[in-house]
């Protein structure tokens, strides 16, 4: 088998949209032709997935994406030896996969792995870009392609979670935000197929509903959410219903904050 | 005196009659027997008033409740007049009848009985003031709720006589309050959670909100106000009922507006009151039209409280009414010329709309032109329409009146303190006048003692549970956080000092705790690698053509200890006592065994808080902060930990929940509220000893049902006499050698949380 048939399936076909808002492209195509490792700031749901799929189409690589987890251990990256008839056998990882066919690989909420998980990547952040397979006795020499990509929501800080320092002084950094006013309204016009004045409204809830963070919610309406409220409107539902739906009773169990985001939404519509 | 009267036990049972469908006999019997009740009452020589009343009021309640619930008048009314006035007698039988009518059925009315006759022996002087009040109190409450509200001013005063009386006269504010929240109505203090969080998402600000204090006649304030940065709403919204939330809702919203699109405060000038009044309306609609852009749905919380009518008599109050309304809403018909005038000007400013100045123009012009038409406008008697408008203060910068200007400094930024000062003073002549010499009282509750310096910061208010009435009420206990006394920087040196060889053992032992907890787990369904022996046997069962266990991964088990403590120390008084007749103080042990604790708990990285607790009676728990969570253990700590003095009593439930509320916001799997306390719960305006320990009990079952362990530590021989009840048998230990304490505690601590 090829190395690339077997990440064809990891090719994205169509173009993931984005509507740039800074020079991200230019930036992130500059850390690609460096081959240097990015990490994704940001808050939940403000198009950090999204944009590594748009740059993975844009720079015509395949995207390996992990998303990180808890319980998730080195061997889940790296792979494991599995038993099978003829005995064992060594089985590549996602990273390993991406690192030795030269992929982009994306590692979403590196913060939510456990902390010996993110030390693997050390070597592989630097210049020797390698990655040795402790068990199988093997060191993979990554491909001239591959790239390494994290993204981290400093949101979730926590003395219990967060990156070492040794890991964050690795990476270039790109910040992301929720956009301005006016172009999130165009994506969510164009994401969710409503007309302008209705996702001006949408965003406008979401301005609210984002004065809220810290004072009871973690996090206001991410884009996301907005672009999901106005799929429901497209459906058929009314503003209020659709942020009720898919913005309000989602974020905040807290009958204080739930009163507060719908006299917002009532009072925008 | 535990008040027991509104017990189940004492209601009269009364079965269900129907007089309509009896048979004529038992009419007659019905009549006899009120015959019969009526001579036992016209016998015992209560006067004739007596029963008078009963002959008039027994048919009618019969009529609609049934013989029984009439013929229990008679007793009843007895009672009343035995243990108060025959007047007092008369007047309740008078007042059955609307009641009955009220009430409507047997059960609720025989509980209304009951609710006075209990009264009856722990407290007759209110039986009078709640009879005038009834059907005021009935028609707002019903009678679950006024049982309540009766239970609560009862356990309120105390053994405060005048205290009590005030409150059933309503002469205390705190009555009123306790009355809108027992009958469900929204008030400021009910909503404030919500409108805070609401101001901020639509304003992006978090203003002080307070409740507006009552004016200088002492009249409650009937409009919102802002000034200072600072934003008053009244304290309720009398008369619309069931719309509480949407006038304070529109209130704050109008308010938020002037913020937002309000410039400087306009000078006073030369301008009469009529043209300040018509400056300021203008104004709010200059700042409603613009807050409207942005937010258009604004209009259906202010448009409902704009009910004008277009026609009528063109008074001022009218006039102002209609011109708010018309400069909002576009659809509203015009028929007046000083209206359209005023419209008109509105519309043609649109270009400068953002600039205050158009008000005060457009004010100016309009206010000149009324005032030469003959309209009365009377600046004294003037409020501010519609309802949910401010009182305009906020817009101009006003003369210097020596009255009114103290007041409002004060109000501006003291708001808080003055409303709790107020309070607080009373309770306190309550204490001296208490603490005299009371031969069956535990010496810890009659002291004055000195203690924690300065004077409480109000933080909040914490529910309490009484056990009698089966509620939990809101916001009944007020947390105050006081800075603890001089402490000795040297602390962590000295106990280094004193207690090396033991720290060293307890590092020793906490290495042990944090290390032995890995674990390799054999034959797992997932895991890092193969299990070698598992592999093996798996292979030859597939060699052999059987089915391998899949279980051939092995693992290991996840180091990661997630657990945060919440230690509560108890410093009330009985904490000044020595242990054995020449060693420490209790308290100065707490320390030394804090001290180590917090040591040990820093090494495994548990996250950490230590609070002493003490309490003054209900309107002062006495929190101090030592150490937060996210506070590091440094000299600081050491100096709050030496400077905790004993003092006070030990509200535990209280100080219970306010732990638990600080532990709800960390995030770990394990949280614990840990208490060290030498002594029952008790408090010197309780005298029922039942009440706090019901009350903490509560208290733990609340924290347990979030999530959160409570666990006690009991210090001393006498203690743990009931804290088996307030934290169940295992959730408990009582340590008899105090002086072996520093040495117990954090074992004991690792071997809670292993």
């Amino acid at each position: 088998m090829t190395a690339s048939s077997i990440l064809d399936a990891y090719r994205l076909e169509t173009e993931p949209k984005w509507h740039q808002t800074d020079d991200e492209i230019a930036m992130f195509s500059a850390a690609y032709g460096a081959r240097l490792p990015v990490m994704l700031k940001g808050p939940t749901g403000c198009g950090k997935t999204r944009f590594v799929e748009h740059m993975a189409w844009r720079l015509k690589r395949p995207l390996v994406t992990v998303s990180c987890h808890e319980d998730m251990t080195a061997s889940d990256l790296v792979g494991r030896y599995l038993l099978g008839p003829e005995g064992t056998h060594w089985q590549d990882g996602p990273l390993t996969l991406a690192v030795r066919h030269g992929a982009i690989c994306y590692l979403d909420e590196i913060v939510e792995a456990r902390q010996d998980t993110t030390v693997i990547i050390h070597a592989l952040t630097d210049d020797r870009r390698i990655l040795p397979l402790e068990k199988k006795g093997e060191l993979v020499r990554a491909h001239p392609d591959f790239q390494l990509v994290i993204s981290y929501n400093p949101g979730y800080q926590s003395v219990l979670k967060d990156l070492k320092e040794s890991t964050k002084q690795r990476f270039c950094a790109l910040d992301f935000d929720y956009p301005a006013a006016q172009v999130e309204a165009e994506i969510v016009a164009s994401e969710a197929a409503i007309a302008q004045a209705s996702a001006e409204t949408l965003v406008r809830i979401a301005q609210k509903s984002r004065n809220l963070r810290g004072q009871g919610l973690s996090e206001g309406s991410s884009t996301r959410m907005l672009i999901h409220a106005g799929r429901l409107m497209a459906g058929g539902l009314s503003v209020s219903e659709a942020c009720k739906l898919a913005m309000i009773t989602p974020m905040t169990d807290d009958p204080e904050i739930r009163a507060a985001l719908s006299a917002a939404v009532d009072a925008c519509v | 005196m535990t008040p027991k009267y509104a017990q189940p036990c004492l209601r009269l049972s009364m079965p269900v009659s129907d007089t309509r469908t009896r048979p004529a006999p038992q009419a007659d019997t019905l009549e006899a027997r009120v015959a019969a009740a009526h001579a036992r009452l016209a016998g015992a020589g209560y006067g004739v008033s007596v029963p008078r009343a009963f002959r008039q009021a027994a048919p009618q309640v019969a009529n609609r409740l049934g013989d029984e619930a009439a013929l229990a008048l008679a007793g009843a009314a007895s009672r009343i007049a035995i243990r108060t006035r025959p007047r007092i007698a008369a007047q309740f039988l008078d007042l059955s009848v609307p009641m009955a009518r009220r009430l409507a059925a047997p059960e609720p009315f025989s509980r209304w009985i009951a609710l006075l006759v209990g009264l009856l022996k722990p407290a007759p002087d209110i039986v009078e003031p709640l009879l005038e009040r009834m059907e005021m109190l009935h028609q707002r409450l019903g009678i679950a709720p006024l049982e309540a509200w009766v239970q609560t001013g009862l356990r309120l005063a105390g053994s405060d006589l005048v205290l009590r009386r005030a409150f059933f006269t309503f002469e205390l504010p705190e009555a009123v309050r306790l009355l809108e929240r027992h009958a469900g109505e929204d008030t400021f203090q009910s909503l404030e959670g919500e409108l805070r969080a609401t101001h901020r998402a639509l304003w992006g600000q978090s203003p002080p909100i307070r409740e507006a204090l009552p004016q200088s006649k002492g009249s409650a304030a009937l409009r919102a106000s802002f000034g200072a940065g600072v934003i008053q709403l009244p304290a309720s919204y009398g008369g619309y009922r069931g719309r509480e939330r949407f006038v304070y809702q529109a209130a704050l919203a109008h308010i938020g507006a002037h913020m937002a699109y309000g410039g400087k405060r306009f000078q006073v000038g030369q301008l009469k009151p009529l043209q300040i009044a018509v400056v300021s309306l203008i104004e709010d609609a200059r700042v409603e039209t613009l807050a409207l852009r942005e937010m258009p749905g604004l209009a259906r919380l202010w448009l409902p409280f704009h009910a004008v009518s277009s026609e009528g008599m063109a008074t001022t109050p009218s006039l102002f009414g209609r011109l708010a309304r018309a400069l909002i809403d576009p659809d509203f018909p015009i028929r007046h010329g000083w209206l359209r005038k005023g419209v008109e000007m509105f519309r043609a400013g649109e270009g400068q709309i953002g600039n205050p100045a158009l008000s005060r123009h457009i004010g100016n012009i309009l206010g000149n032109d009324l005032g030469q038409t003959r309209v009365q406008f009377n600046a004294r008697d003037y409020v501010v329409q519609p309802v949910y408008r401010d009182d305009n203060l906020g817009l101009w910068d006003l003369p210097p009146d020596p009255h009114e200007a103290q007041q409002h400094h004060h109000i501006d930024i003291e708001t808080h303190d003055l409303r709790r000062s107020e309070e607080t003073d009373q309770p306190q002549d309550r204490k001296t006048e208490r603490a005299d010499p009371n031969a069956d009282m535990p010496p810890e509750r009659v002291v004055a003692a000195p203690a924690a310096s300065g004077i409480g910061r109000i933080v909040g208010h914490l529910p309490e549970y009484d056990y009698l009435a089966g509620i939990e009420r809101a916001d009944w206990v007020t947390v105050k956080e006081y800075e603890p006394g001089p402490g000795d920087p040297l602390f962590w040196r000295k106990l280094e000092d004193r207690h090396g060889p033991l720290l060293v053992r307890i590092r020793a032992l906490v290495r042990a705790a944090a290390m032995g907890r890995q674990k390799r787990l054999k034959r797992q369904a997932e895991g890092e690698r193969l299990d070698l022996d598992a592999a093996i046997e798996a292979s030859i069962q597939l060699r052999a053509r059987r089915t391998p266990d899949h279980r051939v991964y092995e693992g290991v088990t996840t180091p990661d200890r997630s657990i945060a403590v919440h230690l509560l120390l108890d410093t009330s008084h009985s904490t000044n006592d020595s242990v054995g007749p020449a060693g420490p103080s209790v308290i100065a042990l707490l320390r030394e065994a804090t001290g180590v604790l917090a040591h040990a708990m820093t090494q495994l990285g548990d996250p950490l808080a230590i609070t002493a607790f003490a309490s003054d009676g209900r309107d002062d728990l006495r929190l101090v902060r030592v150490k937060q969570f996210h506070d590091d253990l440094g000299p600081l700590t050491g100096m709050a930990l030496s400077g905790l003095r004993p003092g006070y009593s030990t509200r535990i439930g209280a100080a219970i929940r306010d732990a638990g509320a600080t532990l709800a916001t960390v995030p770990a799997h394990r949280r614990l509220v840990l208490i060290l306390t030498d002594g029952e719960p008790s408090d010197i305006d309780i005298r029922d000893p039942d009440y706090l320990v019901a009350d903490a009990k509560r208290a733990v079952q609340s924290l347990n049902s979030t999530g959160i362990d409570v666990f006690c530590i009991a210090l001393g021989q006498g203690a743990g006499q009931r804290h088996a009840e307030i934290f169940s048998k295992r959730g408990f230990v009582q340590i008899d050698r105090l002086e072996a304490l520093p040495e117990k505690l954090p074992a004991l601590y690792l071997r809670m949380t292993r």
